[in-house]
């Protein structure tokens, strides 16, 4: 990288055909000609330029033609230079002598860098800045006699630049500052709600936790529903099993018939009645059936068999 | 030139915007699953609770079945008690059927993991009995 190497400036004016050989990543100055903007040299009660700036609008409110306009000013001894520009017409104008924006270092007005000439001076062929009444302006070559040609490799550059606003044409720096907040609140109220959600998460998994001290349980979830699968297991087989005994012990036999085993074995409860006459053992059955009790009989032996699978 | 394009600040903004609307999409995933696994433990851990104190529960079932064995309209049945480990027999040749109602009516209606069981009639009023119970 070059330190002392000097930034070209050049000339930006459309009627001017500029050929502009620029290096990857080199930066120019630029001057815009008078054409690209409008000046006023007034004399205001106020001391400071920020205090001229907030009245820039109104001053050129009854002068300047329809557009989009931004505004500069600079002091010069107890005068403010007043500007107006249009960022788009620049901007086009940068595209159409082929210079890219991101090429621009900074941009200058003709008046303030070239305000002080003491003749005129020829851009082109048909063209010359002159200055009247301490105001540059371009005027026709024929107008003025002996002009020198515009000579920008010795020029020192004023502090008055300005920023040239690319979508200024499009929405106005509030309307992007407004978008810009938005956004911002937008990424706020997410980054929010993401902070308060993984806190919720974190006390939930802490709660979890928790659970596992307080009910005694394994350290995996996987042993934990092993076991639960067992006793649960366990409990069915018992609540069927007193479901099945009630519901057998509640059978209303006749005289001579009784129940001479219940025999839980394996899983199966067999009940052995005996005293009971073939064909006559559809009664309980009907009476085992609207229990919805499940079940296999035989007769062995005289003696009627029912086996339930529990 | 040097201002910041108020592109690049937006494209910032909005990259910002998607990388938090997808980080907030996943917390919220992962609490909609840390809220279901939550309440799955809870309901496991509460029932598995209830049920391991109910057919686990070692030193209550055994007190539980000594105070039933010790009342003395069963007592005089003279069942007999073999316990193990992990299960206790209860056996008697010959008891009455009133007795049985009862020692059944009390077995029946305590939480105990009856593994095996054979209840005989041996005449109108006398049955034999056998009883395994797990814990």
């Amino acid at each position: 990288m070059n330190f002392n190497s000097k930034r070209q400036t050049i000339f930006l004016d459309p009627n001017v055909e500029g050929s502009f050989e620029l290096k990857p990543k080199e930066k120019v100055n630029v001057i815009l000609s008078p054409s690209l903007y409008w000046v006023q040299k007034v004399s205001l009660p106020v001391k400071y330029v920020r205090d001229v700036k907030k009245l820039l609008p109104s001053l050129f409110e009854d002068i300047l033609p329809q557009g989009n306009y931004s505004y500069s000013a600079y002091k010069s001894d107890d005068d403010f230079y007043i500007f107006a520009y249009e960022d788009k017409i620049i901007l086009d104008t940068l595209a159409k002598q082929g210079l890219n924006v991101v090429s621009v270092a900074k941009v200058y007005f003709a008046q303030s860098e070239l305000g002080n000439i003491t003749q005129s001076k020829r851009v082109s062929k048909n063209e010359s800045l002159f200055v009247k009444d301490s105001l540059l302006t371009m005027v026709p070559s024929a107008w003025v006699e002996s002009s020198q040609n515009l000579d920008l490799q010795d020029i020192t550059l004023s502090k008055n630049s300005i920023t040239l606003q690319q979508f200024g044409h499009i929405v106005d720096n509030k309307s992007l500052y407004k978008i810009a907040a938005i956004m911002l609140i937008i990424s706020l109220l997410l980054l929010s709600e993401y902070i308060i959600t993984s806190k919720k998460v974190d006390e939930i998994l802490q709660a979890k936790e928790g659970l596992f001290s307080k009910y005694k349980l394994k350290s995996t979830m996987f042993q934990n529903e092993a076991m639960f699968k067992k006793y649960n297991f366990i409990h069915t087989k018992q609540m069927n099993l007193r479901q099945v005994m009630a519901a057998f012990l509640a059978l209303r036999l006749s005289t001579g018939e009784n129940i001479s085993i219940i025999e839980l074995k394996s899983g199966r409860l067999n009940v052995v009645f005996s005293g009971i006459v073939k064909g006559k053992e559809s009664r309980i059955k009907k009476t085992l059936q609207a229990k919805r009790i499940i079940f296999k009989d035989s007769f062995k032996s005289g003696s009627w068999h029912v086996e339930v699978t529990l | 030139m040097n201002r910041i394009n108020p592109l690049y600040v937006g494209l910032l903004l909005s990259i910002v915007i998607i990388f938090l609307v997808f980080k907030l999409s996943g917390a919220k995933s992962d609490l909609q699953e840390a809220k279901e696994a939550y309440v799955k433990t809870s309901k496991i851990a509460i029932n598995l609770s209830g049920l391991k104190s109910a057919y686990a529960d070692k030193k209550k079932l055994k007190a539980s079945l000594r105070r039933i064995l010790a009342l003395s309209a069963i007592r005089q049945a003279n069942i007999s008690k073999d316990e193990k480990k992990s299960s206790v027999k209860l056996s008697c040749a010959s008891m009455d059927k009133k007795t049985l109602n009862m020692l059944m009516g009390k077995l029946l209606n305590a939480s105990y993991n009856i593994t095996s069981m054979k209840i005989k009639r041996l005449s109108k009023e006398r049955v034999s009995f056998k009883m395994e119970i797990k814990w």
